[in-house]
């Protein structure tokens, strides 16, 4: 007997009846420090390509030209959500949860540089890499169709039997060489390293 | 639209078993569907119940990239659902590979090619707010006038 | 001849109890279990072969999706062997910022694995308990790296974002509420008389077949194998007093309780790291050169090894890994289950032992 009077104690307490009747789980809200696809903030893009090449996912984020003015474009079903171009970009343009807040109230940053990669055995003379590269041809004009050139500004061209590189240091990254060479014989190495120059407090 | 397809309607988009199948993913997106179940984001307040039976099932959630072992059974467990049936494609992996489409892989996405996908959940892994609002504003629209469309 | 094996019965790839697709085949006479075999495979990706030639940025993120609960020790693990070739020194505020995120995994990835078992002994409503406490720990994780899952929160030299102050004191806030409803689990879990009839005394693994089965982790941390935690040879970890959890029985119950308290450990770790937190910058710089190296770390479910062989331009030449469920996983199907009274306990013991399949096979 006395322990149906403490059950029945035991549920009218006035906490116990609104849980139980006014219950509700969590509304479906994102909070705002989440990584979410990145959107753009309206800074002018000036098309360096630093997100593509330091992008992990294949395919993900392409920087494409509308009318006058460049503009990166994201492919939700390719990118994984990782931030690293939010954080590559100079401009700003990208932005993502809170990770430009915190980029630059730390004072973080990627620093990236390309080097080329010529394997000797397999290279075969072929001129594919020198023709596709697209600075190649800014700084050439007048390239030949076989990658030999009479210009000293160009990255490589074709000299003696094999692909020589004159100036790596204008390489942008986007590996045109690789994916048009039939013999992988010239790679590409996308360094990036993180670093932290010192914010004053 | 007759009173009994009115019927049919009500019913299917309130009461829903969804089945899942892991073909070969990283288990992210296999913890964020069960994270759906945990009672913060309380997925079978909405009459939604999930199990991993395939006879019993109107939606089967694919999960995962495919991996060789699975490419010739993701056809036969769909075969084994009973009409109607609708497949959802939860995570980057079904839809595209996500990291692991590149040179020197074992698996073959997307999961498109093996059996008829109605509906993606991008993001790797999609956060379960993410995956409610897609199953909540899919439910009502999938199985409406099913007899129907049929004919 | 009298057969002694009935029928050979198999728990197949899509079952109620586990996650991960792997068929077990039971080999029964009767309703006794008498030996089973355990057949992998189903989701091998090849992620190894995938990560030949990619330079760390990339690597990095296959690395982390091998397993999706233990991802943030897959990034530790792979960044630290990396900083090892290249002798890169990490600075104080983002080691301790590294064990923070490193620890919160942690209680997450064993909060899953219990969860998992009292699923699989339908004890449904501690099993809800236990996955919403999971919850507020995954928010603390997504206030400091921005995701829940497949953070990405470490690169050579450091990590990639900082601490905010009021984020530090809400992670403390919301860690003391974790504790309490933890020492409310733990205390339902330890005294209910039928969780104690499905857990204790089954599929007891003793001392000597811990060692000689190679188990690792809390498996065989609950059997008494001693010194196996390789955070007692992380630097960070020895500057912050760390002690292993050692139990001695080796059943179900053993496991189980192995994870509990290293969930308060790890609570007490992280405490300690947000009171003594030092100032200085979070990224040192470096990157990486030519070499090789084999670095081990302690996941949630035991030993990790990455072996790597870089070449100068940083890009990833070789790479092997080593998880610790392949080997947990054969010692339970050997030594754990071997003449059980019914199926139901062949279940319970594999999901007691935290098999992650998907880190089984890459």
């Amino acid at each position: 007997m006395r322990s149906i009077i403490y059950y029945i104690r035991e549920f009218l307490r006035p906490e116990w009846l609104k849980n139980f009747f006014f219950a509700k789980t969590a509304p479906l809200v994102t909070p705002p420090y989440f990584k979410d696809y990145p959107s753009l903030t309206g800074e002018e893009c000036t098309g360096c390509f630093s997100c593509m090449m330091i992008c992990p996912a294949p395919g993900a984020i392409e920087v494409l030209r509308r009318k006058d003015q460049w503009e990166p474009e994201v492919y939700p079903g390719h990118c994984i959500r990782c931030g690293l171009c939010v954080e590559a970009c100079p401009e700003g343009v990208l932005a993502s949860g809170r990770i430009l807040d915190i980029t630059r109230h730390d004072g973080t940053a990627f620093r990236s540089w390309y080097r080329l990669q010529v394997d000797d055995t397999l290279c075969m003379r072929c001129g594919n890499c020198c023709v596709s590269c697209p600075i190649n041809k800014q700084e050439d004009p007048q390239l030949g169709a076989t990658g030999t050139s009479s210009s000293d500004e160009v990255i490589m061209r074709i000299e003696g039997g094999r692909v020589r590189i004159l100036h790596e240091e204008k390489c942008t990254g986007c590996k045109t060489c690789e994916t048009h060479c039939p013999n992988r014989a010239i790679r590409v190495a996308r360094m990036v390293e993180g670093v932290h120059e010192e914010v004053e407090t | 639209m007759s009173i009994l397809q009115g019927i049919k309607n009500a019913v299917r988009s309130r009461s829903i078993h969804v089945s899942y199948v892991d073909v070969g993913s990283c288990n992210g997106c296999d913890i964020e569907v069960l994270a759906c179940l945990a009672p913060r984001y309380d997925i079978e307040q909405y009459g939604i119940y999930v199990h991993n039976n395939p006879r019993e099932a109107d939606v089967l959630l694919v999960i995962g990239s495919v991996t060789p072992q699975w490419v010739d059974k993701l056809r036969d467990i769909w075969e084994k659902i009973p009409e109607p049936k609708v497949a959802v494609a939860i995570g980057n992996c079904p839809i595209s590979g996500c990291v692991y489409n590149r040179r020197g892989t074992l698996t073959d996405p997307p999961a498109e090619k093996y059996i008829p996908i109605a509906a993606q959940v991008p993001g790797c892994p999609p956060r379960p707010t993410e995956i409610l609002n897609a199953i909540l504003s899919v439910a009502p629209l999938v199985f409406k006038d099913y007899e129907e469309k049929l004919k | 001849m009298k057969k002694t094996v009935d029928v050979s019965i198999p728990l197949g790839p899509v079952h109620p109890c586990w996650k991960e697709p792997v068929r077990i085949k039971c080999e029964t006479a009767g309703e006794r279990v008498l030996r089973t075999e355990v057949e992998l495979g189903y989701m091998k990706k090849g992620i190894e072969r995938i990560m030949r030639g990619r330079p760390w940025q990339e690597v990095m993120f296959l690395a982390e999706r091998v397993c999706g609960i233990c991802s943030v020790v897959h990034n530790m693990v792979f960044i630290e062997a990396m900083e090892e070739i290249s002798a890169i020194t990490v600075p104080p505020r983002a080691a301790y910022l590294r064990v923070i995120a490193n620890e919160l995994d942690r209680i997450a990835s064993h909060l899953i694995a219990n969860f998992s078992y009292c699923y699989t002994i339908e004890h449904e409503t501690l099993a809800m308990y236990i996955l919403n406490t999971r919850e507020t720990v995954l928010d603390n994780l997504e206030r400091l790296t921005g995701s829940r899952i497949n953070t990405a929160y470490m690169i050579p030299g450091g990590v990639r974002f900082d601490l905010l102050p009021e984020d530090a004191a809400a992670m403390l806030a919301d860690l003391a509420k974790v504790e309490e409803e933890m020492k409310r689990h733990v205390r339902i879990f330890e005294t209910g008389p039928l969780i104690a009839l499905r857990s204790r005394g089954i599929g007891v693994m003793s001392r000597e077949e811990a060692i000689k089965a190679h188990t690792v982790g809390p498996t065989a941390r609950a059997s008494g194998v001693p010194d196996c935690d390789l955070r007692l040879r992380h630097p960070t970890y020895q500057a912050l007093d760390f002690e292993q959890v050692t139990r001695t029985e080796g059943d179900n119950f053993a496991r189980i309780m192995v994870r509990f308290q290293e969930v308060f450990q790890s609570i007490d770790l992280i405490r300690r790291c947000i009171e003594t937190l030092p100032d200085g910058p979070i990224r040192g710089g470096g990157f990486c050169k030519a070499g090789e190296t084999s670095y081990s770390g302690e996941a949630p479910r035991g030993e990790l090894t990455y072996y790597v062989k870089t070449d100068e331009y940083g890009r990833v030449v070789d790479i092997a890994i080593r998880t610790p469920s392949i080997m947990n996983i054969e010692a339970c199907a050997h030594s754990m289950i071997k003449d059980v009274t019914s199926i139901a306990d062949v279940t319970s013991t594999f999901i007691s032992s935290d098999p992650c399949i998907a880190c089984n096979e890459r």
